[in-house]
C-alpha cells in the first residue's frame, strides 16, 4: 500500500525539494514527495518555528491517529527523535517532514499549506482522502 | 482504498510539542516509602535497588508515634507530644487516621476532641485561646512532614516522592485525604498502596507467576485480614475484613485486668490502672520468649509474682479467636479453601504472641511469613515500590521509558479507541470521555486492549470490566470519562467514571506482562502489513455503528412523536418507513457480503453500501427532524430570541462534539497518581 505512484500536482513540489538539501534523504530513506506536499510557505514557518524552538535540526512529524468525535485526527507536533526506519522522510527547504507509514496511507495527496487571515493563522491540510470534518476540524472522516 | 471525497477541513493547525516530552523526570533512589499508621508511623528507603530499611529519628527511634500536639506554640511530633497527652487530651491528637476523610456523621467512636464541622469539613477544635482549628490532613500532614525530614536527613538531599500505605477497605475520600495530607507535606505522591499489598510485596511475593495470600495484621488497636490474588504482576484485594476495635491493647487491658485482681484492688486508682497497663505491655512482652516471668510491682502491692504464658493465653484467647472468626469469614468471602492459599503472611507488633502464630498456622494449615520484622514489613514493601517509582532498576523489575504498544479501548462495532499511542514516554496519564449508544444502556463494558490493529479482536486483551448505574438518558447525553494511567513500573490503572451520577469502577493491569521484545515487533510489523485491510474494517464498522445510530433515533423519534400528523404526514411517514426496511436490508445484505470474504474492495464496498443507506435514511427523515427540532424549540425556547436559540444550540452542538474528543494527555502534577 505505499504510495509509490507520483502525480503530477505533487511532481513539481518533489523536484523543488531536491533542489535544496533534500536529495541525499529522499535517496536513501522512503520519499514520500510523492504523495505529501509542503509548501513554500509552510515550510518557512515550520524552519522558523524549529529555530525559535531552539532545535533547528529536529523534524515535523506530521500522521493520522485514530480518536476524536468522528474518527480520525491529526496529529502534528515536533518531532526530537530520529525518524524511525519505516517513517516516510519528506525533506522541503531543510525542513524534514516525517510521517509513519500507517498515517502515510491516509495523507496520501494531502498539501500541507500556511494559512494567514481572518480565521488567524495556522497550517492547512488538503487531504484528498477526508470525508467531511466535525465542527471543531481538529476530526476528519475517511 | 481511500474514497477521494475531497473536503476542506478548514481547521487551521499549530505544530505541538511532542507528546513524549511531557513526561515527568524520574529521580532514581529519592522516593520514599511511608506507613502512615493510627498508632504510629515509619518511613522507610530501598535506594537503587537496596534492601529496605526503616529510618530512625535523631535519637534512634524508628517508629513515630502518630501523635500530633498542638498544645504549645509549637507544633511537636511523635514521642514528646505523646508526653503532653496526659496534660492536654484535648489538645493532643492521636489516632487521626480514624479520621481521615470523614464527615462530622461518620464519627462513631469515642475520643477526647471537640470537633467542629466549618464547611462541611471536620476539624478539631485544639485551641481557643488562640483559636487554632486543625482538619485531620493538616494532623496527618504533620506526621508525614516529620518523616520525610527524617528521610531527608538520610538521602542528604530532597525526597522526590512517596508510596504512602492506606488501609485496603480505605474508600476514595479516605484516599483523597491520603493524598491531599502528602500535598501539604510537600510529598509528591507517588502512588498509595493497600497495607497488605505492601506486606506481600515486601516478602517478594509479586514474583511469582500467580497465587493466593491471606496478610493477618494485628497492630496495638486494629486487626485486618486481607486476601490477595496475584494475576499477571498485579496484586488484587479479594476480600477484607478484621475489627477496628481489636488490638494488641487489649490484650494488655486484659492482662492488666488480671494483675489489678490478683492486687485484690477492686477500685483501683487511675495511676494503678496506668501502671498495671504498662507492666502488662511489658509482661506480654516477654512471655513472647519466656515461659513465664517473674515480677515486682510495688504500686499494686505485689511483689514476685508469677505470671506464666499460659496464663496470658487463656487470658487473650477469647480476643485471638475473634481474629480466626473474621479470617475464616474473608477466605469465604474470597471463596477459598485455607489450602488453596500460597502463603500467610504477619504484620504488626501483635503478631510476635506466640498464641497468635500457633493459630494463624493451625487456620490457614501452614506457617506464616515471619523473618521481617511485622512492624516494619508494610514500610519495607512502601519503600520498595517507591523506589521502582522513583525510575530506580531493581532486580526483577522492568522499566521501560516508551509504551511499547498502544493502549486503548473497544468501543462500539468492535473498534479501537487508542487512549495511549505507542511510543509515549512512561509514566503517562491520558483521559478520554466516551458516551451512551442508546437510552437502554446502564452500563459500558470497558474492554481495555493493547496493541496497533484497527479492531479490537485483533489486538491482546488486557482486561474487561462493566461501569453498572448509568443512568438513563438520550444517546450520545451519558459521559462517562475513561482514564488510562500508566506508571513508572508499567502498572496501567483504568478508571471508568460516568460524570453524573459519579459512580466509579477501576481496573490495574500490567500490560507488559508475558510481553516479549519480539512479540512487539511482530505485533507492531503485523499493523503495518494490515494497515489497508484494517482501515477498509475500521470504516465498516464505524459505517456499521452510525447507521445503526440513526435508525434507532428515527424509530425512537417516530414512536415518540409520530402520531402527530402534522409533524409526520401519511407520505412521508411511507417514505421513512422504506427508507428504515431498506437500512435493515442493507445491514443484513452487508453481514452477507462480509461473511465470506476479506478482500478489501468487498468490504469497502460493504461500507459504502451501509453508508448510502444512512445518507439516504438521514435525508428522507430529514424534514421530520426538522419539524420535531421546531415543535421541540417552539415548546422549551418560548420568548427567546432568535439569535439566542441559535447560540444555545451552536454551544450545545458544540459540546456534544467536544465530549467525545480526543485523548487529553493530563499534565496536571496533581492528577498524576490517581
Amino acid at each position: 500500500m505505499h504510495a509509490h505512484a507520483m502525480s503530477s500536482s505533487t511532481m513539481s513540489s518533489s523536484t523543488k525539494s531536491s533542489e535544496s538539501s533534500a536529495a541525499a534523504a529522499s535517496a536513501t530513506a522512503p520519499s514520500v514527495a510523492a504523495s505529501l506536499v509542503v509548501t513554500s510557505r509552510a515550510a518557512k514557518v515550520m524552519r522558523e518555528q524549529l529555530a525559535r524552538r531552539g532545535t533547528p535540526q529536529a523534524a515535523i512529524r506530521l500522521g493520522i491517529r485514530g480518536g476524536g468525535c468522528t474518527g480520525y485526527s491529526y496529529l502534528f507536533e515536533f518531532e526530537d527523535r530520529e525518524p524511525r526506519a519505516s517513517d516516510h522522510v519528506l525533506v522541503k527547504d531543510g525542513v524534514r517532514v516525517v510521517v509513519d507509514p500507517k498515517s502515510m496511507l491516509l495523507l496520501k495527496g494531502t498539501e500541507v499549506d500556511f494559512e494567514t487571515g481572518m480565521r488567524g493563522h495556522g497550517f492547512k491540510f488538503t487531504n484528498p482522502n477526508t470525508q467531511g470534518s466535525c465542527g471543531c476540524g481538529e476530526s476528519i472522516t475517511f | 482504498m481511500s474514497k477521494i471525497n475531497l473536503q476542506d477541513t478548514g481547521a487551521l493547525f499549530q505544530i505541538a510539542e511532542p507528546t513524549a516530552a511531557q513526561a515527568a523526570p524520574r529521580a532514581p533512589g529519592r522516593g520514599i516509602g511511608i506507613d502512615l499508621g493510627t498508632t504510629h508511623s515509619l518511613v522507610a528507603i530501598a535506594p537503587q535497588g537496596a534492601a529496605p530499611r526503616v529510618l530512625a529519628d535523631a535519637e534512634g527511634r524508628v517508629i513515630l508515634p502518630s501523635v500530633v500536639s498542638y498544645a504549645g506554640e509549637r507544633v511537636v511530633v511523635g514521642a514528646p507530644a505523646m508526653a503532653q497527652q496526659e496534660e492536654h487530651p484535648e489538645r493532643v491528637v492521636s489516632s487521626v487516621k480514624r479520621f481521615m476523610g470523614r464527615g462530622a456523621a461518620d464519627i462513631e467512636f469515642s475520643h477526647p476532641y471537640q470537633l467542629v464541622g466549618e464547611g462541611g469539613v471536620l476539624r478539631i477544635a485544639v485551641g481557643d485561646e488562640p483559636r487554632r482549628h486543625v482538619s485531620p490532613i493538616e494532623v496527618s500532614a504533620e506526621l508525614l512532614r516529620a518523616l520525610k525530614q527524617r528521610a531527608e536527613a538520610e538521602l542528604g538531599g530532597p525526597v522526590d516522592g512517596a508510596v504512602i500505605t492506606v488501609p485496603a477497605y480505605f474508600d476514595d475520600a479516605q484516599r483523597q485525604a491520603t493524598r491531599d495530607a502528602g500535598r501539604i507535606a510537600g510529598l509528591k505522591v507517588y502512588r498509595l498502596l493497600a497495607e497488605p499489598t505492601a506486606a506481600a510485596l515486601a516478602y517478594g511475593l509479586d514474583r511469582g507467576e500467580h497465587g493466593v495470600f491471606a496478610i493477618y495484621d494485628l497492630g496495638g488497636g486494629t486487626f485486618d485480614i486481607s486476601v490477595l490474588r496475584l494475576h499477571a504482576g498485579v496484586f488484587q484485594v479479594l476480600a477484607t475484613g478484621g475489627d477496628s476495635a481489636l488490638g494488641g491493647d487489649d490484650f494488655d487491658r486484659a492482662l492488666a485486668g488480671h494483675l489489678l485482681a490478683r492486687a485484690g484492688l477492686g477500685e483501683p486508682s487511675r495511676r494503678q490502672v496506668e501502671s498495671a497497663r504498662i507492666a502488662a505491655r511489658a509482661l506480654k512482652e516477654r512471655l513472647s520468649a519466656a515461659d513465664s516471668v517473674r515480677i515486682d510491682l510495688e504500686s499494686l502491692g505485689l511483689v514476685d509474682l508469677e505470671v506464666t504464658r499460659a496464663e496470658l493465653e487463656a487470658l487473650i484467647e477469647p480476643l485471638a479467636q475473634r481474629t480466626i472468626k473474621a479470617c475464616k469469614a474473608a477466605l469465604k468471602d474470597a471463596g477459598l479453601r485455607a489450602a488453596e492459599l500460597d502463603g500467610v503472611v504477619l504484620v504488626g507488633g501483635s503478631t510476635r504472641v506466640p498464641r497468635i502464630r500457633q493459630l494463624v498456622e493451625m487456620t490457614f494449615g501452614r506457617p506464616p511469613l515471619t523473618n521481617i520484622d511485622p512492624d516494619q514489613v508494610v514500610a519495607h514493601g512502601a519503600a520498595i515500590q517507591a523506589d521502582i517509582l522513583s525510575g530506580s532498576e531493581r532486580p526483577g523489575v522492568t522499566l521501560l521509558d516508551v509504551v511499547p504498544l498502544s493502549l486503548g479501548l473497544e468501543t462500539m462495532g468492535g473498534i479501537v479507541e487508542k487512549i495511549i499511542p505507542r511510543n509515549a514516554t512512561i509514566p503517562i496519564s491520558a483521559r478520554q470521555v466516551f458516551t451512551n449508544y442508546s437510552e437502554q444502556q446502564t452500563g459500558m463494558v470497558i474492554h481495555v486492549v493493547q496493541g496497533e490493529r484497527e479492531l479490537a479482536r485483533d489486538n491482546r486483551s488486557l482486561a474487561r470490566f462493566e461501569l453498572k448505574g448509568i443512568p438513563r438518558l438520550p444517546p450520545s447525553m451519558a459521559r462517562v470519562e475513561v482514564t488510562f494511567q500508566l506508571d513508572a513500573d508499567a502498572l496501567l490503572t483504568v478508571t471508568a467514571r460516568e460524570l453524573m451520577t459519579g459512580v466509579k469502577q477501576a481496573v490495574e493491569v500490567k500490560p507488559t506482562h508475558g510481553l516479549s521484545a519480539e512479540e512487539v515487533d511482530r505485533l507492531v510489523i503485523e499493523s503495518l502489513d494490515h494497515a489497508g485491510e484494517d482501515y477498509s474494517a475500521r470504516n465498516l464498522a464505524e459505517a456499521r455503528v452510525e447507521l445503526g445510530r440513526v435508525i434507532l433515533a428515527v424509530r425512537r423519534a417516530v414512536g415518540e412523536v409520530g402520531h402527530i400528523e402534522s409533524l409526520l404526514p401519511p407520505d412521508d411517514r411511507m417514505a421513512i418507513e422504506t427508507a428504515l426496511s431498506e437500512a435493515d436490508a442493507a445491514m443484513v445484505a452487508m453481514v452477507a457480503m462480509v461473511a465470506g470474504s476479506t478482500t478489501e474492495s468487498d468490504t469497502e464496498a460493504a461500507a459504502a453500501s451501509l453508508t448510502r443507506a444512512r445518507e439516504r435514511l438521514e435525508r428522507i427523515s430529514e424534514p421530520f427532524a426538522a419539524r420535531r427540532m421546531q415543535r421541540a424549540l417552539n415548546a422549551g425556547m418560548a420568548g427567546k430570541s432568535l439569535d439566542e436559540i441559535e447560540a444555545a444550540l451552536a454551544d450545545e452542538g458544540l459540546d456534544a462534539r467536544r465530549g467525545g474528543h480526543s485523548a487529553a494527555l493530563i499534565q496536571d502534577d496533581d492528577e498524576h497518581g490517581e
